[in-house]
């Protein structure tokens, strides 16, 4: 195979502590005559020194207390190269107490090599090192078992073992592209062929490191350009960054956000002179041919696929301090450019890296994995992991330090960017010949949307209608909405995604608005799982809105499960089913609780209904 | 350019750019060098012409005098703010090191008196991995304690581009826009570029200077590498090391830790 020789792959090589990690890099470069002799004649001392047998290790671990320990504490990179091409290995400690390190080292490589000792097996950290390789989007690894020799060079226990970690590789979707049995002692299969296992007829390890292919097919129609920085250069307001993903060209559209602003670039700026076009990776600086308010932090995107405005989502993360997670604790999450203040709502889950179980626990230690919810005041642009990896990472900082960092899953919550905002400029609304206060005083009483929240099964419609029909009779103008009705209808062309739900609520919202404008009262039953969306719906006519939670919980409700969904969602059929698979978020401060889980229909409805009359009768 | 120096000039321009945004007065150190030069250049491109910061030249009034010549003729020319720091006696600095590496520590208090005089938060520094086991352990964005001590076993995790910046007042942070690249990667940028180096680089009678440091603790390779392109051809099948020539890096196994843990570059 051939490859751009100016192609430098970076290599991190992880595993379990005392696997062999630093030794067999020392015994790889050793191998390709890498190490000049005043090198060997160094190591021979420091080794002599300690009173032990020449150390390939001690050519990464250079520091004293590495080489008095004979441990790996921090992560190192060395450069070298083999008849193919020049590389990068970045050595990172197997000891958990230095996975920080091994992340810093690691975050930047483009493949890993994951060490495993035949002779002890996999251990905690093989598993944890080949998760948190996922996270942090490296999802090739080249698998090397190490200490052959101390096994007999049995073709039997390397299967074993092998079978063992590529079906571990395989439940986290991460890709092995090749295994090899060496030792890195004794130098078989690392740059020569080994006599002793004739059994293995793959390649030797540089012959497997000079196959593989990074090029990466960076093209792509969408951009992220987060703003780095502001210049003032020759009168001109230069925006400086680095493209994130996409291409920069003069007259390119752009949107700005949080702003939401659309603008076109001017011009294209660099040191000495600019060259017409930049592709992701390259750090440039634009102009803008309007003048619009931009930041530090702020992303431009393409118009077509902008990232989600947020202030809600979820993550997976790695903590990485001694200290505890704190809920009512103000983080700075710095992601791309920007820093936003947050908190951690909730820890749905921890995950176990030994066995992939789940648990459920607000406990989180040092190293931890788990599955967060986070809010935020401001709102967020921000990717999913899945679109593009670099603009959906962050990490998170208390007052003296990083303290995790994480990726981001964007699906469970909605978007916040307001998208229509020109189409209602040229339209003046007709005022009305009957004043609502008119049909108020007709009527004897005020008009109202009685918005009912809660998750399927809860009680909503079943109390809603019963409210209708007692205040019907008591010759109230009334009118019940429901969710599932509005969805045949009106409603028909959305699904349950969270963009097609904030749409199913405005939608309704919209249709209460003009039922109090006809002076009715309105009773809503939607499960509205948002904060966000049922504070926008209240925005429409907030001096009229009431939000009443239907308050049962999802045991109860999947124990009810009158229309069957509950089993469905489950079973995995339906999805982004909520409660299930997606998220309910509870009113805050409703204007109203009713616990059916407590309470019989009858008291339910009786309540609703003299809530409503004291509320709105003249 | 071809395609890895251009991976490495955006890094180094992302960094800077990152320290200038981030840490408050900050200062570049100009020892130069051909990786300090490299740097400076790496520093107009960062801020479109104009360095928006200091220079710093820790002068231990030991440098070969085509140095000097060289730092007078392009602080005029590339229009830099040079500040111009000068080094304690040698009878200041602590009698347990080695002698050349005490001499080299000279630089060290230099570089803390200037620091504590001018209040810099952060100092840019041109040092590399490839150079010495130590720097390869390095962090892009580095913290020094008060006495401008590394703590190298405890060092902050640095990923997906994200540092702290938020540290006691006490502190500074070393800035290393350089540490990804190797000494071939820097003459292939001087050449792509064509950068200016004093010209000991090249050989002069069979011999050229691969590092530079004071004149008394540093010594000449054996090249006849007189131009770029030879350096270049040089560096591919060379086996000395580059710092082969540094006195300092050779008197004991640890004093380039010991020198760097106390605040040297």
């Amino acid at each position: 195979m051939i490859f751009e020789s100016s192609e430098m792959p970076k290599i991190v090589i992880v595993g379990h502590v005392d696997h062999g990690k630093s030794s067999f890099i020392g015994r790889f470069l050793h191998d390709i005559k890498e190490i000049n002799e005043e090198r060997v004649l160094e190591l021979k001392q420091a080794s002599e020194k300690r009173g032990i047998d020449f150390e390939y290790a001690f050519l990464l671990d250079a520091l004293q207390d590495e080489r008095d320990q004979g441990i790996t504490i921090d992560t190192t990179r060395i450069f070298f190269k083999t008849k193919v091409r020049k590389y990068v290995f970045i050595d990172s400690p197997g000891h958990k107490e230095f996975i920080r390190n091994m992340i810093t080292g690691a975050s930047s490589a483009d493949i890993a090599v994951l060490i495993v000792d035949v002779n002890e097996g996999i251990k905690q950290q093989t598993k944890k090192h080949a998760y948190l390789l996922k996270l942090l989007g490296i999802d090739t690894v080249i698998t090397v078992y190490n200490k052959m020799d101390l096994i007999n060079y049995s073709e039997s226990k390397f299967k074993k073992i092998k079978l063992n970690l590529e079906s571990y590789l395989n439940d986290i979707e991460v890709h092995c592209y090749d295994s090899i049995p060496v030792s890195a002692k004794l130098g078989d299969n690392i740059s020569n062929k080994s006599d002793k296992m004739n059994w293995y007829t793959g390649e030797t390890f540089i012959d497997v490191l000079d196959s593989y292919d990074i090029s990466k097919n960076f093209n792509s129609e969408f951009l992220r350009f987060p703003v780095q920085d502001i210049y003032r250069v020759d009168g001109k307001r230069v925006i400086v960054g680095k493209i994130e993903l996409g291409k920069l060209s003069k007259g390119k559209d752009l949107i700005f956000l949080p702003s939401n602003e659309r603008v076109k670039i001017k011009t294209l700026e660099a040191w000495p002179k600019a060259e017409k076009e930049y592709q992701r990776g390259d750090c440039v600086g634009i102009t803008l041919d309007e003048q619009i308010f931009v930041d530090k932090g702020n992303l431009a995107s393409d118009t077509i696929r902008p990232p989600k405005l947020m202030n809600r989502f979820e993550s997976n993360i790695f903590w990485l301090a001694e200290k505890k997670i704190l809920f009512d604790k103000k983080y700075l999450m710095k992601i791309n450019t920007g820093e936003y203040l947050v908190t951690i709502k909730e820890i749905k889950n921890i995950l176990d890296t030994e066995n992939l179980n789940f648990k459920k626990s607000k406990n989180i230690k040092k190293n931890d994995i788990c599955e967060v919810v986070i809010h935020s005041h401001q709102l967020i642009p921000l990717d999913d992991y899945g679109f593009n990896k670099s603009t959906a990472r962050f990490c998170l900082l208390d007052d003296e330090e990083i303290v995790a960092g994480g990726i981001i899953d964007s699906k469970n919550y909605p978007d916040q960017r307001e998208k229509n905002e020109d189409t209602t400029k040229n339209i003046v609304p007709v005022n009305f010949s009957v004043s609502e206060i008119d049909r108020s005083i007709k009527f004897k009483h005020r008009p109202g949307i009685v918005w009912l929240t809660g998750l399927s099964g809860s009680g909503k419609s079943t109390i809603s209608k019963n409210v209708e029909k007692n205040l019907f009779k008591k010759n109230y103008n009334v009118f019940s909405l429901d969710g599932d009705n509005l969805r045949i209808g009106l409603n028909k062309n959305l699904a349950f995604s969270p963009e097609d739900r904030t749409e199913n609520i405005r939608r309704t919202a919209e249709v209460a608005k003009l039922f109090t404008q006809a002076g009715f009262i309105v009773l809503v039953s939607l499960i509205s799982p948002y904060r966000s969306e049922r504070k926008r719906a209240r925005d429409i006519r907030p001096e009229l809105f009431r939000e009443i939670y239907i308050k049962a919980s999802v045991e109860v409700c999947k124990e009810r499960d009158v229309k069957g969904l509950y089993a469905k969602a489950l079973r995995g059929e339906i999805t982004n089913f909520t409660g299930i698979s997606s998220p309910y978020e509870e009113p805050e401060k409703p204007n109203l609780v009713i616990d059916t889980s407590k309470e019989k229909v009858e008291e339910s409805v009786r309540r609703l209904e003299s809530y409503i009359e004291n509320e709105f009768h003249f | 350019m071809n395609k890895n120096i251009r991976t490495l000039e955006n890094e180094s321009i992302y960094i800077m750019r990152q320290a200038h945004r981030s840490i408050p007065n900050i200062a570049m150190l100009w020892s130069l060098g051909k990786d300090s030069n490299v740097m400076v250049w790496l520093a107009f491109k960062a801020f479109l012409g104009k360095i928006p910061f200091p220079l710093i030249h820790v002068d231990t009034g030991k440098k070969f005098q085509q140095m000097y010549s060289f730092r007078d003729k392009f602080v005029k020319k590339w229009k830099v703010n040079l500040i111009k720091g000068k080094c304690p006696s040698l009878s200041q600095i602590d009698p347990s090191l080695p002698p050349a590496a005490r001499s080299a520590a000279r630089k060290t208090s230099g570089l803390k008196n200037i620091l504590k005089k001018n209040k810099f938060k952060g100092i840019f520094a041109g040092i590399r991995r490839d150079e010495q086991g130590t720097r390869a352990k390095e962090r892009v964005f580095s913290p020094r304690d008060e006495f401008g001590n590394w703590d190298v076993k405890n060092q902050p995790p640095e990923f997906w581009d994200q540092s702290n910046f938020n540290y006691p007042e006490s502190v500074h942070i070393r800035i290393h826009p350089l540490l990804g690249w190797t000494e071939l990667d820097i003459w292939q940028y001087i050449k792509d570029e064509n950068i200016p180096v004093v010209d000991l680089y090249f050989a002069k009678n069979g011999k050229r200077y691969r590092s530079l440091g004071d004149k008394d603790i540093t010594f000449p390779v054996k090249s006849s590498a007189k131009t770029v392109d030879e350096i270049i051809r040089e560096l591919q099948v060379s086996k000395i090391s580059e710092r082969s020539g540094r006195a300092m890096d050779h008197e004991d196994e640890n004093v380039f830790e010991r020198l760097r843990s106390a605040g040297y570059m």
